[in-house]
């Protein structure tokens, strides 16, 4: 699966964990679905290694919130291109002080990829089938912009 | 009208390569049927019944005469030489062939036009009052706020993907002739008791199948604060609203859900945050907007063509009449504002020819300073029409068949397209609408009915919004045949209401019968003055199903 940060294709360090190989992973670079990360919040906010968290529409982005100095990536999750809920939990993570990596995965394909950077994401996880190296031309077809967003909070009449 | 500069124009255009690009992918392969139809419906383009449906946003109903000959055009060229007008003020065109449509696209473009935004699940078209400007009753010009709004809404990068479709509709004033409590959201504005003019704020009002009155969720709310807090509801929104079930995804099923109290508490928490942040509207930006929507050259001298106009309504009884029902008034002593009905005799309602809409533009270049506007009631108005000018424009109407003195009448209707274009109806519309019309032909009768607004929606989508017309008509489907259910007593105005039913849904060849014998109820319990709706209102329903359901003998 081709990840996209800042507009080029990279390797993928991240390891995402599940709950049967946390434990062995505890101190690598992981990616800790939200149930496990509540769960294990102590342990693993005292590990080794940089902490990211996956988050999808249906848990609460609220809780992230005290954490946010500690993770390294968040991943949010598109379940499906049609829920949009992922838009609005990057604005408030990044509105929360977020610098790490804001990652979208999931149902994410070539036309929702300049809403998502424009609303804090910059990295991308596109599904291979979904791939194609024209891509990368997603970004700033509409170059005007009436609102303001994560990546300019400046609305038409303050730019 | 609100004239596009630099930016609005790159942005139309480069909307409508990036459909273009989107439309091609679709064709060769990749993208995914149904998520095509999420990016065609963004763009206003539906798969129907018989061909793709387009539809074009006329932002806030305002269009210059440049606009209306432009549609023509395309009427010509990549249609059947009709387009339709529908009660979200917008336009749309039956044939389109899906291919050709980013190519309509760029010739609307050409025109400062567009169809982004029109359907899908996001930020729609908003809508306001089509007197706006003109009405003595208005505290403020509501399109200033329109454009900001529409501005505002417009690719809107984190709404673009909401539980379900989003529609906001503005009034100046008291007055409601946008149907705003009837919206998700409804903004009315009002003057506080420091004198300072703001919005009230109504949230979660809708129809379909849940319909809901909205409700109340700020009193006032200060003008610079006005894009911070739309922002803020919608956030709510779309993180709150069900996405499991499309019935239930509206956000009139999350206020209630959540109750109005604790939806505004979240509201206000997140407004707090966004508040002072950079939404907040800046004086040289409102001021710079309205300077778009100010006065045309009234002449001073069109009080004038009162007398004249006196002598004219004498003279011709015709024309007296069209003066009587058709015509408003203006703030402005010598100007009246004309509706032109697209209900004539035996036509789809809202439907207009290539040729009218050419005409059309030429009479507003002659009589309305080249403006247009077109109302949620499916026709269209000259807003600013000087009194010695009614007389030639009436019979230029006349001749174009657009001067059927009916507004505000029962043949005034509302009518969706129903299963004879949208695959989603029901039952036929358009042929209970011609039914009614033949029933209802003497004018003298429909002017002794007076005031009464009659609605039918093909479906329970109610995209005719029959559940708040005085007398609405819902297309249901029994055993394959169709019927129709009534309800009596809904208003879409300030005193808004649902309709409630009568009963039974009765077939289709009963309708205009069922229709007479209604009227007649109100015929025979009206007090002197007394409108259809306020006699529904007193006497209550009971007489009504009475003389309905009346066994036949
Ligand atoms: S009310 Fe139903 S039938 Fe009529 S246009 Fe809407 S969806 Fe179609």
């Amino acid at each position: 699966m081709p990840l996209l940060i800042n507009r080029a294709v990279v390797e993928d360090s991240w390891l995402l964990v599940d709950e049967d190989n946390l434990a062995a992973h505890i101190n690598d670079d992981i990616v800790v679905p939200f149930e496990l990360f509540e769960q294990n919040l102590e342990t693993l906010l005292k590990a080794d290694g940089q902490l990211g968290v996956q988050i999808n529409g249906d848990q609460d982005v609220n809780l992230l919130l005290p954490h946010l100095a500690a993770l390294a990536l968040i991943a949010i999750e598109f379940p499906a291109f049609t829920d949009g809920r992922g838009f609005s939990f990057a604005r408030i993570l990044r509105r929360g002080g977020f610098t790490g990596q804001l990652r979208a995965v999931g149902d994410v394909t070539r036309d929702r990829l300049d809403h998502m950077q424009r609303c804090g994401f910059d990295a991308f996880a596109i599904p291979d089938d979904r791939y194609s190296d024209d891509i990368l031309s997603a970004f700033g077809e509409v170059p005007v912009r009436y609102q303001g967003s994560t990546d300019d909070e400046r609305p038409i009449f303050r730019q | 009208m609100y004239q596009y500069n630099e930016q609005d124009q790159t942005l139309i255009n480069a909307r409508v390569e990036q459909y273009r690009d989107q439309t091609r992918r679709f064709l060769a392969g990749e993208i995914p049927d149904e998520e095509f139809r999420g990016l065609r419906l963004m763009n206003g383009l539906y798969i129907q019944r018989q061909a793709p449906m387009l539809r074009i946003a006329v932002p806030y109903g305002q269009m210059n005469s440049v606009q209306l000959r432009k549609l023509a055009d395309i009427t010509r060229k990549y249609d059947k030489n009709y387009a339709h007008f529908t009660t979200r003020s917008n336009v749309q065109l039956n044939w389109p062939k899906l291919e050709e449509v980013p190519d309509i696209l760029a010739e609307l473009a050409e025109v400062q036009m567009h169809a982004i935004q029109t359907s899908g699940n996001c930020l729609r078209n908003t809508t306001t009052d089509h007197f706006a400007g003109i009405s003595p009753e208005e505290i403020e010009d509501p399109r200033p706020w329109c454009e900001i709004i529409r501005q505002w809404t417009t690719l809107h990068p984190e709404f673009a993907y909401m539980p379900r479709k989003f529609k906001i509709a503005v009034t100046g004033g008291p007055e409601d002739r946008a149907a705003s409590q009837v919206h998700d959201i409804g903004l009315h504005m009002v003057k506080n008791d420091a004198g300072e003019v703001g919005f009230e704020v109504l949230v979660g009002g809708g129809l379909g199948r849940t319909p809901v009155i909205g409700k109340l969720i700020r009193e006032f709310l200060p003008k610079r604060d006005l894009l911070s807090y739309l922002e803020a509801i919608l956030r709510v929104y779309n993180l709150n609203g069900r996405r499991d079930n499309k019935y239930k995804a509206r956000i009139k099923i999350l206020v209630n859900a959540m109750g109005i109290e604790e939806f505004r508490n979240r509201v206000e928490a997140e407004w707090e945050i966004n508040r002072e942040g950079e939404l907040a509207l800046t004086d040289d930006y409102i001021a710079k907007l309205k300077g778009y929507f100010t006065p045309p050259p009234y002449a001073a001298d069109a009080v004038d063509g009162l007398s004249v106009l006196e002598n004219q309504l004498e003279d011709n009884a015709e024309f007296r009449a069209w003066y009587e029902r058709n015509t408003r008034v203006h703030k402005v002593a010598g100007y009246r504002a004309v509706v032109i009905s697209l209900k004539p005799h035996l036509k789809p309602p809202g439907d207009i020819t290539d040729v009218q809409l050419d005409a059309v533009a030429d009479l507003a270049d002659t009589f309305n300073f080249g403006e247009i506007r077109s109302t949620h009631d499916q026709n269209l108005v000259f807003a600013h029409v000087a009194a010695g000018d009614l007389y030639t424009l009436w019979q230029s109407l006349r001749d174009l068949n657009l001067a059927r003195a009916n507004i505000g009448t029962l043949t005034d209707m509302i009518v969706c397209p129903g299963f004879d274009f949208c695959s989603l109806a029901n039952a036929h519309t358009l042929g209970v609408a011609e039914q009614i019309n033949e029933k209802f032909d003497d004018l003298d009768y429909l002017y002794d009915i007076g005031d009464i607004k009659l609605n039918m929606s093909g479906c329970i989508n109610a995209c005719a919004h029959h559940h708040v017309a005085h007398i609405g008509i819902l297309g249901v489907d029994k055993g394959g045949e169709d019927y129709y259910q009534i309800t009596l007593g809904g208003s879409s105005r300030e005193d808004a209401s649902l309709g409630k039913i009568i009963g039974k849904s009765v077939p289709q060849a009963e309708v205009a019968d069922t229709v007479e014998k209604i009227l007649h109820v109100y015929v025979d319990n009206r007090l002197e003055e007394e409108r259809f709706i306020e006699t529904v209102r007193r006497i209550g329903l009971a007489p009504f199903k009475e003389r309905v359901y009346a066994p036949v003998n």
